[in-house]
This record gives C-alpha cells, structure tokens and sequence, in this order.
C-alpha cells in the first residue's frame, strides 16, 4: 500500500471543505446568519460545487447550518430574529488549517482515495466476483471520472480487478487456487529475500520485538507477519523482489483482515511460529530461518484454505462499499 | 444462634437444574433421544436445531451459546478452524475401541475402498499444530457416531425394476425423467449427485472427484445449466418432508434420498424406490464435538453425554431411520432380532416395522438396497465434501439452485 503521511489524506474532498467550514462556524469566524453560497465557496477551496454541495448537507445534518428562502445556508440554527447577512466569504480571514489545505491540494490525484479502495476492493474477493462501475465509484469518492480510472489501473496493475470481455471491471473471486499459488510464489522468493536480507536486517529492532512478543497481548500474528516483512525480508538489497512480495502478498492480507473483522480468534500457533523464526533470525545462521520460514508458509498455506471455508457459510451482502455490486 | 437466624434457616436450598446444551440438525436432534438421554443422565438437555449452513455458521460463531456440537465431518472444517471446538481425549470415551474401523481407518475393512473427498478418518485426529488428520493421537476432533451411504430414489414405474435393472447415477439426468428430477440442496452433498451424475452420463470425468478444480466446476456447472434450462430439474429440497412430499405428489421420477424418507412415503409407496448405485455411495458421517469454552463440571457433563451416545439406545434409534452408528454392536442390543437383521443384515423384514416415531416405516417383506452394513460400506466412492474451492462451488450451486426454484414458482 501507498501509506500517506497527511493524516487527512484519506479523507474526502468534501469532508476536507466540511471540516474547514465547520471550523470557522464553531470558532465564530463565520458569523449567525451568514450565508452561505456554494459557488464562493468553491472558489475559495478551488474546488467543483458537488463537494460543496454535499458539505453543507453535512453540515445541516448537524445542525450548524439550515435552510432558509432564499438562495444558499444560514449559519445557525435560525430563528425569526435571524438577518442574513449577504457578503463575500472572501472578506472573512478564513481558518485552513495547513493539514487540510494541503490535503486539498492532492484532491485531484488518485493517491489520496487509492488506499482505502484498495483494501476494499481486495478484501470483498473472498466473498464471490465483484462489478465496480466507474461512475458509483466516482460518486462514492467524490472525485472525477479521471481520478476513478487512475485508480483502477493501478488495482489492475497490481492484479486486484481486470476487464471483463465486455469490459467491466471485475474484481476476484477468490479461488483456494489462487491462494495456494500465491502462497507456492511466496515460498518460492521469500526466503530467497530473507537470505540476500541477511547482512541488513535490523538486528536491534528483531530483539526488542522478541522480548515484547511474549508478554505483550496487543501483537498479533498479523502484526508479527508485517514485521517480519519489513525489519526483515523488506531489508533485501533488490527492490523488484521486495515490490514483487508486497505485491503477492496484498490480497492475502486484506482477506486476513477481512476475516478478524468476521470475528476469526487469535491464533496462538501462528504467534509461536513467528516467535521461532524470528529468534532463528536473530540468533542463528540465516540459512536455518529460510528453512524454517518455507515450512512456516507451508502450515500457514493449509491454515488459509481452511479458514476460507467459513465464507461459504456467511451471509455477507449489504456489507461492502457500494460501488462493489455482486456478481 | 438468634432466633431470627434460625427462622431464615428454615428455607429450602436452591440447587439450580444442570443442563447440557447441543447445537445440531434434524439428524440426530430428535425427541426420542433427548428423551431418553435426560432420563439416563439426570440432567437437562436442550436441543437447538438449525438447518445444515445456518448450523455450521452459529456453531462458528457462537461456541458460547452450546456445550454440544452434532454435525458431520466433512465440514468440520468451517468450524474447528475457527477455533471453536476443543479435542476429545479418547481416553474418556468408553466405547472407543468398539468404533468402527470405517472412520478409524477410512474402510469398514482392510481391502475395502476409501472413497474419495472428506473421509472421516481425515479429519479425526488432531495433529501438532491444531491440524487434522489420520494418523492416530490422544485426541480426536469429533467423536464418530451416525453415518450412512446415500442415493437417489427412483420410481420403477419410468426405470424398471428387478434383477436386470442396473440403477446409475446418471439417471439424475436421464431423458426419461426429464421434467421430474430434483436434488438436494446443499453444497457439500447435492453438488456431489450432481458431479457423480455428469461422470456417470459419461459427460465430465474429473481428476479428483473429492477436490475438483474450478475449471471441473465450471463444467458441471455448466452441463447443470444447460440441462436445466432444457427443463430437466423440477426443484431441489433441503429436508425429508420436502423429499417425501415430491414424491408422494409424483412430482419426480428420480431425486437425491436420505434414508429416514423412504420410511415417510404414503402415495409414492411401492414404486418409487431406494437405489443401489452401480457405480457406488456418497457417504457422510456425522459425530458430536465439544465448544471451546468447556471446562470442570460443565466438560464431564459434555463427556457423560458423548459417552451416552455409545451406550446402544441411540445407535438403535438412528437404525430405524436408516442410519449406522459408529459402534453397532452395542445398538444391536436395543433392536429387535427383526431390526437388526433388516437394518444391517439386509435380510427382508420378517415384520413391519416402526421407525423412531413408532409409525411403520418399512413393510414385511421388504428388503433394504444394497445389501448388508458390510457391502454397502465397502461401496463408498465419495464422502460428502467441503472441497478446497468450496466457497467458490457454493456459491456457483446457489446460483444454478435459485434458478430452478424460480422456474419451479413460475
């Protein structure tokens, strides 16, 4: 995944334009009784009036703003007593924090709504084939039609939908064939990454994660998979085989993920496999880790399979985004 | 001692009722045993009863909420991978060495066929790393009890009868009973006709029947679909009521059975009758397992009742409905000489006799298809089966099963 560093990256053009609005009304930079226009405000947040539009909704809904006869919102809750007053939100000193405003300013760009599609795109396969329609998609984010198809070449590039023959976007399902070629691929280049790793890996960071690992409940197995990953396997000096486990290994994640949501328990195997290949790594030839991590993948492979299962006996509709319509 | 604190004394101590909670399907959950379960037992037992899916997904999900878990082993692993169930230790079960080699080894002997898909002896045995399997260890997932060999029923009216007439399962997609064919609606069972059905026709052939792959999916899918739009299927069903109801209305000429409803036909009866398929059975066999969350008085409540289950009288109570028990000599020792001989000797019954509800469910005279315990296990050639591509299999069955029931209503 693309992890931003804005915190608000993920966040919607018009949760961005709601939050900025919101701000000013409860600070009292936007006084009772201003009206609020969309057109303005669009241009003020250099912006189309769609996601204005929606903001304001948004607002109402909170009761920081309402309707009234003429053209555009009141600050306020309104009451009898209440004069609009007409002037350019321009002349007020408008608060954008600088955190927004610069998550603003990468709005027009698929990264910042690349994230959460993708890992809902990617965990929804489990559960059967997917159609994702260009323009639910572009409403759902609020973004261009532009941006949406960004977006979806780099899901198909990093092979999580593909065009139909009669060009849809599809996405899974999910087969245990897929899954066990997945996991043959990762048996086959992680521990070949572990061991070119070798000479990089952070020692410091692979101890002190040992000595928390026994006591500290709040590191799952899915924590421990990605520091393996990273402190470790990740270190390998050729970035097209890191980039190529990151890649393979994403949909198996995202199910992963999908399944705790399902209510899928701790697993305590798991812990206590990582636990050894781990203190192999750290105290012992790199050989006997690679070793240790192919038969780890190998249990963990029949694990998946098994656990995949269950989904056949799940009632999952209504639950994903709605852009995802079920084939 | 105040007077008082005598006069409080007075009252009778509060010993709450103990009760055991099983979680199952219409298989085993039948009056008849709860009854005589809690009259041996002395405690409560309460059944909760839920359709074969919804019960795989409560028993999941919910290992709080029951102390008993009765299913079958071929989706066992929907549940025990979800860290719901605890390991048996044989070392509690009473019966154990009694239980039949048919789960313990995968045959009812040394030269009979295994079957393909989930045998139960593949799943029995838990191994290092909370996987199962067959080779032998202190604890297993479920302890084996009810089982049988299904077929399909067909009426002799459209398919002939005597010793000449060789039933197939490719009679599931026969010409001659196109219009009036159902199947059984479940996944892990229906699919399986089905499949068995498409090899038999000599239409498909798969590698491995018991683990097929999604092309080999795709293609009976397919071959279902056409058929099916050509108007061979009728309905599907998922209980024996439904099943005996098709049949006695003459809606079907050849459908998936269960053994209970051929006991349950009224118009249907004599015609439409059990099969001994030429190529074989599709087994399953069903078991009892503990939740997870058992421990102390509550696990040796759990235990007594896994015990009871051995002890003969339910044995006895599933052969009258059809089923084999894991241990059938002790069952023996609750039937009739006349029910022993018809229910596994496959000799004709010397009189009527009743099923579980005391309604006569088989006729002097008639005899059961297929033969002894004996020759029907060794006839096993696929297990009820919850496939690697399971999720994708189920899904594609509730497709094709939705578009018949449509026509159907239509």
């Amino acid at each position: 995944m693309i992890r931003s560093v804005n915190p608000l990256a993920q966040e919607t053009r018009y949760e961005l334009i709601g939050r900025v609005l919101r701000q000013n009304i409860l600070s009292g930079v936007l006084p009772e009784g201003f009206v609020l226009l969309e057109g303005p405000i669009a241009t003020v947040m250099q912006t189309s009036r769609v996601p204005v539009q929606s903001a304001l909704r948004q607002l109402m809904e909170e009761g920081l703003v309402h309707r009234f006869d003429g053209r555009g919102y009141l600050v306020g809750w309104g009451g009898a007593d209440v004069v609009p007053i007409r002037r350019d939100i321009r002349d007020f000193d408008l608060e954008v924090p600088q955190v927004v405003d610069e998550a603003l300013q990468t709005r027009g760009t698929w990264r910042h709504v690349y994230d959460k599609v993708e890992e809902e795109v990617a965990s929804c396969q489990i559960f059967g084939e997917f159609r994702i329609v260009e323009t639910e998609l572009a409403d759902h984010l609020g973004v261009s039609r532009t941006v949406v198809r960004d977006v979806l070449a780099r899901l198909q590039e990093r092979g999580l939908v593909r065009k139909s023959p009669s060009s849809h976007w599809i996405a899974g399902p999910l087969t245990a064939r897929t899954v066990s070629e997945k996991f043959e691929l990762r048996g086959i280049v992680e521990p070949a990454a572990l061991r070119l790793a070798g000479p990089h890996i952070r020692y410091v960071e692979v101890e002190a994660l040992l000595d928390r690992s026994g006591t500290d409940p709040g590191i799952t197995p899915q924590y421990l998979g990605d520091a393996l990953l990273e402190l470790c396997i990740a270190q390998a000096p050729n970035t097209a085989l890191v980039e190529m486990i990151r890649s393979n290994r994403l949909l198996l994640s995202a199910v992963d993920r999908a399944l705790i949501l399902l209510g899928l328990p701790r697993d305590e195997d798991t812990v206590e496999q990582y636990q050894m290949l781990l203190d192999l790594i750290a105290h012992h030839p790199i050989d006997s880790a690679c070793e240790y991590l192919r038969y780890h993948l190998s249990i963990t492979a029949r694990r998946y399979l098994a656990r995949m299962k269950i989904v056949a006996v799940i009632d999952e509709t209504g639950s994903f985004a709605p852009y995802l319509s079920a084939q | 001692m105040t007077d008082a604190g005598q006069t409080e004394l007075s009252s009778p101590p509060i010993v709450p009722q103990r009760k055991l909670r099983v979680l199952g399907t219409s298989i085993t959950l039948i009056a008849p045993v709860r009854e005589q379960a809690q009259s041996d037992l002395g405690f409560d037992i309460v059944f909760d009863q839920k359709d074969f899916l919804p019960c795989q997904r409560w028993a999941a999900m919910e290992p709080e909420s029951y102390d008993i878990y009765e299913q079958c082993f071929h989706n066992l692993d929907i549940v025990w991978f979800w860290g719901a169930l605890q390991p048996i230790d044989i070392g509690r079960i009473r019966e154990w060495d009694e239980v039949s080699d048919l789960v313990k080894l995968g045959g009812v002997s040394k030269y009979a066929g295994r079957g393909r898909g989930d045998a139960p002896a593949k799943k029995l045995y838990v191994q290092p790393g909370g996987f199962l399997g067959s080779k032998p260890s202190r604890h297993i997932s479920m302890l084996p009890t009810v089982h049988n060999m299904d077929s399909f029923g067909y009426d002799v009216r459209i398919f002939g009868e005597g010793p000449d007439v060789r039933p197939s399962w490719a009679w599931l997609l026969d010409r001659r009973a196109k219009g009036r064919i159902a199947l059984v609606d479940e996944p892990a069972i229906g699919f399986f006709d089905a499949a068995l059905a498409a090899e038999a026709a000599g239409e498909l052939e798969f590698a491995d029947i018991g683990n097929m792959t999604i092309d080999e999916i795709n293609a009976l899918m397919k071959l279902l679909e056409d058929r099916r739009a050509e108007g061979y299927f009728c309905a599907t069903w998922r209980d024996g009521v439904d099943a005996a109801l098709l049949a006695d209305q003459g809606a079907v000429a050849v459908q998936s059975m269960w053994s209970p409803v051929y006991g349950k036909l009224r118009k249907a009866w004599p015609h439409f009758v059990e099969s001994a398929p030429s190529e074989g059975y599709r087994a399953w066999h069903g078991g009892a397992s503990l939740s997870r969350h058992l421990r102390g008085a509550e696990l040796d409540m759990a235990y007594e009742y896994l015990n009871w289950w051995l002890s003969g009288y339910a044995g006895a109570v599933m052969a009258r409905q059809g089923y084999y028990i894991s241990n059938p000599q002790k069952a023996r020792e609750w039937l009739a000489q006349e029910e022993w001989n018809y229910w596994y000797e496959g000799a004709p019954a010397a009189r009527d006799l009743a099923g579980p509800d005391g309604e006569v469910a088989v006729r002097a005279g008639a005899r059961r298809a297929g033969g002894t315990y004996l020759d029907r296990g060794r006839r096993i050639v696929i297990w009820n089966t919850v496939m690697d591509e399971y999720n994708y299999a189920a899904r594609a069955w509730e497709r094709f099963v939705r578009r018949v029931n449509e026509a159907a209503a239509a």
